[in-house]
């Protein structure tokens, strides 16, 4: 793997926590490099450490040992400024929540990160306007959050994250509060993005709907790293996970 | 390596006055208890400059009749006078505890807001910036209200207990000393309660702000 193509770099990456007069290692030493361009989904339990990795990946935590190269720059050393744009530039960010600004519309909420790049109201509005267009929100530029649903939500968090045409899109439980079918939209459009715009898309999430899109899929027990599959080596997992799935739905409707 | 570049004062002004609009019946009712609690203030330390200056700045006319009812005396009597320090105090207090609290939780409630201008790339000045002009625009036109609303009932207070005379009671110079005090007590209170809350959550990482339930 060169260098040029490897656009994160996690290397020996321990992360401790205090939670009272407890010390709590959420990441026990992890090394992944994530090459651009792909979709790499972080699978495990909760408290196994998948959260803290992926704010590791997207600067918005600070390892206590080890690296997080991000374009080959490490964020320990970066202060405020340059922090501010890594997020702003380089990495668009989808929550499960989706986190939009309550006060602003749409339109604005996408124009947010281009203010904070300095990009002028009126280019910033243009290029928003697109950008819903383009995640398919229709002519609902002026809803407040409050008058959308959680998938046109998610379609703004998506346009929002596009805004200043990051190479990393980080996407945490981007699926978690939908239900499957718009859940399913929302990981098609991710996918679209690594293929059509070479974005390099990472998620953490534990909807297995979303192995079926990813390149790779890193699984972490315990703040470890247990395993890392690529797509080819995933099939007959995902089926029988499917298989699964479709099991326990039938159950529960049938009340079993 | 890169930096962002620091957004200037106007944008910040625009992003806060949207911000308030939208908030607008919240903004109204945190500008009102800002308000009350400065009226109490305003209207005490009138009543309290009243009094203190019948001795020297009432007319014959307005002396002789409280002379006439004991009450000239009654103001200068120690218990007179500590129980109007206590009513300013209670005002202080009241100012203090009521505006604190209300910036407090008006602010605490936009910790997620905080942590996810963070995450798109806003600085902790920035965040700091906005609070610091919300807070101004309501601290100034809270206080403003009180203050007006302080002397109204002040002075309606001083008529019907001194007449006319309640209008030169206070010299000018300290009524603008007065006025210009409580301007800035209220002002302080209503910016202090928010850029606290503000600045912590600013420092805090992203995912902890959005975190943090309060």
């Amino acid at each position: 793997m060169s260098a040029t193509n490897t656009i994160v770099s996690v290397r020996g990456v321990k992360r401790r926590y205090r939670m009272g007069d407890e010390e709590v290692w959420a990441l026990g030493g992890v090394d992944l490099d994530i090459v651009r361009g792909e979709y790499l989904s972080i699978m495990g339990p909760s408290g196994s450490g998948k959260s803290t990795l992926f704010n590791m990946i997207g600067g918005l935590d600070r390892p206590t040992e080890g690296q997080v190269l991000i374009d080959g720059q490490d964020v320990r050393s970066m202060d405020v400024r340059q922090i501010a744009y890594l997020r702003c530039h380089k990495v668009g960010f989808i929550f499960q929540t989706f986190n939009l600004v309550e006060v602003m519309t749409a339109e604005q909420n996408v124009m947010l990160p281009m203010t904070f790049a300095g990009v002028a109201d009126e280019p910033a509005g243009r290029r928003a306007r697109e950008l819903l267009d383009l995640v398919g929100l229709g002519q609902r530029y002026d809803h407040r959050p409050s008058q959308l649903s959680g998938g046109q939500q998610q379609r703004v968090a998506i346009a929002r994250a596009l805004a200043n045409d990051p190479d990393l899109i980080l996407a945490d439980e981007p699926t978690g509060n939908l239900d499957l079918k718009t859940g399913e939209e929302i990981i098609g459009m991710l996918g679209r993005f690594t293929r059509e715009m070479g974005k390099t898309v990472i998620s953490a999430t534990h909807d297995h709907k979303m192995l079926a899109a990813s390149d790779r899929v890193v699984y972490l027990t315990d703040g470890k790293i247990t395993a890392i599959k690529r797509q080819d080596e995933l099939d007959i997992a995902v089926e029988t996970i499917t298989d699964r799935t479709a099991r326990s739905n039938h159950d529960r409707k049938t009340g079993a | 390596m890169k930096q962002i570049t620091v957004l200037p004062y106007s944008k910040v002004i625009q992003i806060a006055l949207r911000s308030m609009r939208y908030r607008l019946v919240k903004t109204f009712l945190v500008t009102c208890c800002i308000a009350l609690a400065l009226a109490f203030l305003t209207y005490i330390l009138c009543t309290n400059g009243m009094s203190a200056h019948l001795a020297d700045r009432a007319s014959e006319a307005l002396q002789q009749r409280l002379a006439r009812e004991g009450l000239l005396n009654q103001m200068r009597s120690a218990n007179q006078q500590s129980q109007t320090s206590w009513m300013l105090g209670i005002a202080l207090l009241i100012s203090f505890v009521g505006i604190l609290n209300a910036m407090l939780i008006s602010v605490s409630e936009r910790f997620r807001e905080i942590g996810t201008m963070k995450c798109l790339g806003g600085l902790d000045s920035f965040i700091v910036k906005l609070y610091l002009v919300e807070s101004l625009f309501q601290g100034m036109v809270g206080t403003l209200m009180g203050m007006l609303l302080g002397l109204i009932l002040g002075y309606l207070d001083g008529l019907g207990r001194f007449g006319a005379d309640a209008w030169v009671l206070i010299p000018p110079w300290e009524l603008v000393r007065l006025l210009a005090t409580t301007f800035g007590i209220g002002v302080a209170l209503t910016v202090a309660g928010a850029l606290y809350p503000a600045w912590r959550a600013a420092k805090m990482e992203p995912v902890d702000a959005m975190r943090s339930e309060v």
